[in-house]
């Protein structure tokens, strides 16, 4: 039998928002406490073999991106090693062949060019990247996108640059702001973040919030800084590095692309995904609906801050430029 | 990326939705996703090696401290435990996932 309508005050929870959060902190806590002992245990010679081989299971994810990222590197470095015999056409090839086509055949716009070399270059599966079809990509996006996007910028590499991206909601750009003022219609359905993202307000008070900030906001993305290798050795140097750092983000479905910038850290591994975009990202990359899908994201080089924020339409015919000579 | 083999079978999109709705910073909301791949990572461990034969232990502890993101791990473990592991590990995550929201639900 339901509750009377005097009773459902007991279902309201009257806890702050920082009692909210040490319960659950507890909670997981303790059932991570009961995991770990359960497992030393049960498994007694399993846990002196990981302790002998100086790996943690607590730690074992950035155990794992360490030796993925070394692997990625020599992997690169075979790749690129000419005495390698190549038995089909490296990635290279194949974005040379396809940049080559496009000043033949006007017919084909750059996105299917793009996705037409997407299709041949990436593993069906999205996963790391070897550092020569990383290189082939930023061929690629240079050419046809017309983005100037690095795999690896200034020696800072993500754990993947092929993955799922995920929907993320607004976020709180001053104390005081309100999901009514993001916009209208669907960008709005998501909502907005109950906490703050990674960087914090992105300014102090709705006067002193730019257009630029808001272009942050608008256009935000999410990557995954807090599973890179040496996060917690570099953290400092790596904050102010990714703070508001733009990167490609090209649908390899649509081939759709749009400059983010990186305001907030995530998801969570568990999640199934790799990176998050804003609603507005997500829109633009998928549509209203779209909710999850494979991406590229790439670092943009842009050291005077030249290339905006927001989608990039690359989608018309870029006609060689005999054609418009007067005859 | 699958960072660990059993990734893919691990999504908790649910217990994501707790931890940002009451985490105020970055730094608690990782702090949290940290305790939770934690748990994950000892409970995936202990049903693998509850059902896996005593004796291939180290053999397939070696393999997962060298390749912890190798996908070929599925395959091994399906032939030593001769069973569908993906599923057993997907059951795991299902009981945990139960466990820890109902924790969490539960007000004190």
């Amino acid at each position: 039998m339901g509750k009377l309508p005097t009773q459902t005050y007991q279902d309201i929870d009257l806890r702050t928002p920082a009692e909210l959060s040490e319960h659950l902190r507890n909670k997981l806590k303790l059932k991570n406490l009961q995991a770990k002992e359960a497992f030393k245990k049960k498994h007694p010679h399993a846990d002196k073999f990981l302790q002998e081989k100086g790996v943690e299971l607590a730690n074992i994810r950035t155990h794992s991106a360490k030796l993925l990222g070394t692997g990625a590197l020599a992997a690169g470095l075979l790749l690129n090693n000419p005495s390698q015999p190549l038995t089909f056409p490296s990635p290279n090839q194949i974005v040379a062949n396809i940049i080559g086509q496009g000043q033949l055949s006007s017919l084909i716009t750059p996105q299917e060019q793009v996705l037409g070399a997407l299709k041949q270059i990436l593993p069906e599966k999205p996963q790391p990247l070897d550092r020569t079809t990383e290189k082939a990509l930023e061929n690629l996006f240079k050419n046809e996108i017309g983005i100037p996007a690095k795999a690896t910028l200034e020696g800072e590499h993500l754990n993947t640059t092929y993955g799922l991206i995920g929907a993320e909601q607004h976020l709180y750009r001053y104390p005081g702001d309100t999901l009514a003022q993001h916009g209208s219609g669907a960008v709005l359905d998501e909502g907005i973040a109950p906490g703050l993202g990674a960087w914090g307000y992105f300014a102090y008070s709705k006067d002193k919030l730019t257009p630029d900030l808001e272009e942050d906001e608008k256009w935000y993305a999410v990557v995954q800084t807090l599973y890179l290798p040496n996060w917690n050795q570099r953290a400092r140097y790596l904050i102010g590095w990714y703070k508001y750092r733009k990167v490609l983000i090209v649908n390899t479905v649509n081939g759709k692309a749009v400059v983010a910038d990186v305001a907030d850290a995530g998801p969570a591994a568990w999640t199934g995904k790799q990176f998050g975009g804003s609603p507005e990202v997500m829109n633009y990359l998928g549509g209203p609906r779209y909710k999850k899908g494979p991406v590229i994201v790439f670092f943009v080089d842009d050291p005077e801050n030249k290339i905006p924020l927001g989608p990039v339409d690359y989608s018309t015919i870029k006609l060689p430029q005999v054609v418009g000579q007067a005859i | 990326m699958s960072a660990i083999f059993y990734d893919h079978l691990i999504i908790l999109d649910e217990l994501d939705s707790e931890i940002k709705s009451v985490s105020g910073s970055r730094e608690e909301k990782e702090e949290l996703w940290k305790i939770v791949d934690e748990t994950i990572h000892h409970r995936v461990m202990d049903v693998i090696l509850s059902r896996l034969p005593r004796e291939s232990h180290e053999e397939f502890l070696e393999k997962f401290t060298q390749s912890p993101h190798d996908r070929a791990l599925i395959k091994y473990l399906r032939e030593k435990i001769k069973d569908d592991v993906e599923e057993i590990i997907h059951e795991e995550i299902q009981k945990l996932k139960k466990e820890l929201l109902a924790d969490i639900h539960k007000k004190k």
